[in-house]
């Protein structure tokens, strides 16, 4: 066949891509395994992280994580709309279920309200992680939040103590704010201002709130934290954030129901 | 006189003329020759690329423009700082403030020389090390070069400690004008050939590299705001997160703003003074009253299109035109900052498109970038990128409009 | 260096200094911004590129006998992007944090000019050995230069170098005021121009014609 004729062109580029092809094919499936396991243990870490399970910058190897979060951590499927338990639910696997995505499909979530915190979509389910306690009984619930930073949104995760007013811990795992200021929100010493303040004021409204400046202890100022210097707007985003995610809108039914009278959690 | 000049030719011609053991030292000999002595070659050739206009004299007209503006940073500074300790803040616990306080001064916003004292030891050190290390980059380059000293940077050099905060760590100061005249101005050539203004540049880089010293709230007044009752926000601060509404309860009126009372940046919040130094500017040809017209129609138009538009979640689009113009660094950078001959447009219409743009983004960026709250450095420093352009079309529609002139006859 | 013979010296340590892609050529300059706020980031990343330009330039060098001229752009791009995708499911399934902080910029090495130039400029003319060299060398010359550009951002915008801490900062406890430019993608701008005038000061032929 002569080297620039069709026929020696067609056949030389499906040899091309069918050799390509087999290559990309046979890595991808021989990795699958590793990647989605992968997958798994970064949620696993980011939960145990913000539980306080593992300690900062520390770095357990897969097993250990593993073995720390199915020993302390129950995961259950949230209805958002009904704040209860959703039992027979079926989401497939609860530490792959990604919020985000599934929120946005149209039997995945529904519209936001309009919020301050700028979400567009609220999924039907959350997976709502209990840390349990050495006998067993729940001590911290874990439940993801997102909401708009300066730059883009800031999706975290936040701790509750079983009162469902205590923050035990709040962490961003992904964030666009700017370094040195805003990027301070997933700052250790920033995180451990947290631990301690309450969320609802005696009045039952979300009064979390980060302040401009420094706030005192947990003892002078239970409701307020300090303000991230030189970013006012992304301390405006944390406090926006706590108000529609711990709002009548999405997580107050819950905790409502985990911790008031009939609690079925 | 006459001996001391026989001294410096003799040493010229034994020292560092071509071939003699110092004449790689030529141009910091030649910086001292010309500025104290005439000496005895003239220079050949344009000493500015662009603009056959002599340095020296463009130099003293700009400082002296620009002196009443440096003795209100004084004032000012001083000024702001007392108003805000007698309203409950802390004097700030720093070296400069440890002086003022062992020179045995009270903090009394009504003494003038107080305050004047007190701004003076925080402004003089900013100006010195922008002088010395600024200075130190020229001579160096110069060396290295072996082209003159110009005195181009003398103003850059005054303008520099003007647009910082009073506050700015000195060693930030060394940075951003080090910033400024390498990357702005050395590495185009020196003077003449920056397309960029290296006051600007370096002001970009400190605000970049450390945000939390070059904006916020704590920044603008030389005493220690963040205690309760106290506030050290600039106006355009206010405004960002309240609007008019805050901007006219915080207690400053129009006039202060005008007159220059106010929080902000040491040399820029006086209105006033900088309409002073555009008159002379005007008057002397030193400045182009074609890029400050420009930067005046830009923000009018700008000002009132934001304001018919209007916005629910962002308060800085209520705020009318004429407090825009007195509010932050506006009137000191059109006046200042964009008519520097060397990086804004050089044909006249060239300087009031140039004007008009910077006008129209610097209101832009002020009012609806989240993240910048004052938009005329950002605004100055793109369309000094621009300029150029500016001017090739200019010049290109000029030719053509010549060329169909003559097809006529 | 036995195994290497004099001209395939040249082929491997030419594109460190003397001919480098990023500082000469002024290619793949995109990861270079992008990908250099941490060492580590960066050398999973120059890792990875060093090997697809090394494994796309030898086998196009095989086949270039064969690729007919008509579609050679587009069977070296086939190569490369089977590569690329190759080396960023490795990437996850074996180095799964920093893949994710290196996010698209895996996957966008198949539009990394240098990979494409060396496939075109020099595999297609040269023997597969040569052309292998050739791809490792150029991987190495801009690994140099972002690996010296992560550096200096590290260092000086987190104070920290493979994330370990060297100057602390204030944020932490420490004295040293990060220098927040440093992390943002202009940083690295400045640094790349900054290595290139040091490169061209020292190597003034680098310096192109004027006009």
């Amino acid at each position: 066949m002569q080297k620039n004729s069709i026929q020696y062109i067609v056949v030389f580029a499906t040899i091309v891509c069918v050799a390509c092809s087999a290559l990309v094919s046979v890595t991808a499936v021989s990795l699958k395994d590793r990647q989605d396991a992968n997958l798994l243990l970064d949620k696993q870490k980011k939960v145990l992280s913000v539980a306080g399970l593992i300690g900062e910058g520390s770095s357990p190897t897969a097993e250990e994580v593993e073995a720390i979060f199915s020993e302390n951590i129950d995961m259950q499927v949230i209805d958002v709309k009904n704040g209860t338990v959703a039992e027979g639910a079926d989401i497939g696997n609860l530490l792959a279920y990604d919020q985000q995505a599934v929120s946005k499909t149209t039997d995945g979530g529904y519209d936001a309200p309009k919020n301050k915190a700028k979400v567009a979509r609220i999924p039907n389910y959350v997976v709502m992680y209990t840390i349990k306690d050495g006998e067993g009984n729940p001590a911290q619930y874990v439940l993801p939040v997102e909401g708009m930073g300066l730059w883009g949104t800031m999706y975290g995760f936040l701790a509750l103590d079983t009162d469902g007013n205590t923050i035990k811990g709040l962490t961003f795992y992904k964030h666009k704010e700017t370094p040195g200021l805003g990027a301070e929100v997933d700052n250790p010493s920033w995180k451990a201002k947290w631990p301690g303040r309450l969320v609802y004021g005696e009045s039952g409204s979300v009064d979390i709130k980060v302040i401009k400046g420094a706030a005192g202890s947990v003892e002078e100022a239970p409701y307020n934290v300090d303000g991230l210097s030189g970013a006012t707007l992304t301390s405006n985003g944390v406090t926006n954030l706590f108000e529609f995610w711990m709002g009548e809108e999405v997580f107050g039914p819950l905790i409502a129901n985990l911790t008031g009278e009939g609690s079925n959690a | 006189m006459k001996f001391l000049k026989e001294i410096h030719d003799k040493q010229h011609k034994a020292l560092f003329a071509k071939g003699k053991p110092l004449e790689k030292l030529y141009p910091l000999f030649e910086a001292h020759d010309t500025f104290l002595l005439t000496p005895d070659e003239v220079t050949k050739g344009a000493s500015h690329v662009r603009d056959g206009l002599d340095l020296k004299r463009m130099m003293f007209t700009v400082v002296i423009a620009l002196m009443p503006c440096m003795l209100m940073a004084m004032y000012n500074t001083g000024f702001q700082a007392f108003t805000a300790i007698e309203a409950g803040a802390l004097p700030l616990n720093d070296w400069q403030t440890s002086f003022y306080h062992f020179l045995g001064w009270d903090y009394d916003s009504s003494s003038w020389f107080g305050c004047i004292l007190f701004g003076a030891i925080y402004y003089l050190p900013i100006y010195l090390v922008t002088m010395a290390v600024g200075g130190m980059i020229e001579g160096l380059f110069a060396v290295v070069r072996g082209h003159e000293i110009t005195e181009g940077f003398l103003v850059s050099g005054a303008l520099f400690p003007l647009i910082l905060p009073a506050t700015t760590p000195l060693w930030q100061v060394a940075m951003g004008i080090a910033f400024g005249v390498i990357v702005a101005k050395e590495i185009f050539g020196g003077v003449g050939m920056n397309f960029l203004n290296p006051a600007l540049a370096g002001r970009a880089f400190l605000f970049f590299a450390y945000p939390a010293q070059l904006s916020g709230d704590k920044v603008w007044i030389a005493a220690d705001t963040t205690v309760d009752g106290a506030t050290g926000a600039t106006l355009l601060g206010i405004g960002a997160l309240e609007g008019m509404e805050g901007i006219l309860a915080s207690g400053f009126t129009w006039m202060d703003a005008f007159i220059g009372t106010v929080p902000g940046s040491i040399g820029e919040t006086s209105v006033v003074l900088c309409i002073f130094g555009a008159i002379v500017l005007i008057v002397t040809g030193v400045g182009s009253w074609r890029t400050m017209a420009g930067c005046l129609a830009g923000s009018l138009v700008m000002a009132l299109i934001l304001d018919g538009v209007g916005s629910d979640t962002n308060p800085m689009f209520d705020i009318p035109f004429y407090w825009h113009w007195v509010l932050g660094g506006f009137a000191f950078a059109a006046v200042f900052m964009a008519t520097d001959p060397v990086s804004s447009a050089f044909t006249d219409k060239g300087k009031l498109i140039y004007g008009f743009f910077i006008g129209v983004l610097g209101i832009l960026i002020r009012v609806i970038n989240p993240a910048y709250p004052e938009g005329w450095m950002l605004a100055i420093l793109f369309m000094n990128m621009v300029a150029p352009l500016i001017d090739h079309y200019i010049v290109k529609a000029n030719i053509k409009r010549r060329e169909l002139r003559y097809a006529e006859k | 260096m036995a195994v290497l013979g004099k001209e395939e010296r040249k082929v491997l340590f030419d594109p460190l200094f003397n001919n480098n892609p990023i500082a000469l050529q002024v290619l793949g300059i995109c990861s270079a911004l992008a990908v250099t706020t941490q060492m580590d980031k960066s050398f999973i990343m120059c890792i990875a590129l060093t090997a697809v330009c090394g494994l796309s330039s030898l086998s196009v060098s095989i086949i270039r006998n064969y690729i007919p001229s008509s579609i050679r752009i587009i069977v070296q791009m086939c190569i490369i992007a089977s590569f690329v995708i190759v080396a960023d499911q490795v990437l996850q399934a074996f180095a799964f944090e920093i893949s994710k902080s290196l996010s698209v910029f895996v996957g966008l090495i198949i539009t990394n000019c240098i990979v494409m130039g060396r496939a075109e400029g020099y595999a297609m003319q040269n023997p597969p050995w040569a052309s292998f060299l050739d791809g490792i060398g150029n991987g190495l010359g801009y690994s140099i230069i972002l690996m010296g550009t992560a550096l200096v951002r590290e260092l000086f915008g987190a104070g920290k170098i493979f994330g370990h801490v060297i100057f602390k900062t204030v944020n932490e406890g420490g004295w040293y005021n990060p220098n927040g430019l440093m992390l943002l993608a202009p940083g690295a701008f400045f640094i790349i121009g900054f290595m290139i005038w040091g490169i061209r000061t020292f190597k003034p032929d680098q310096v192109e014609m004027e006009g």
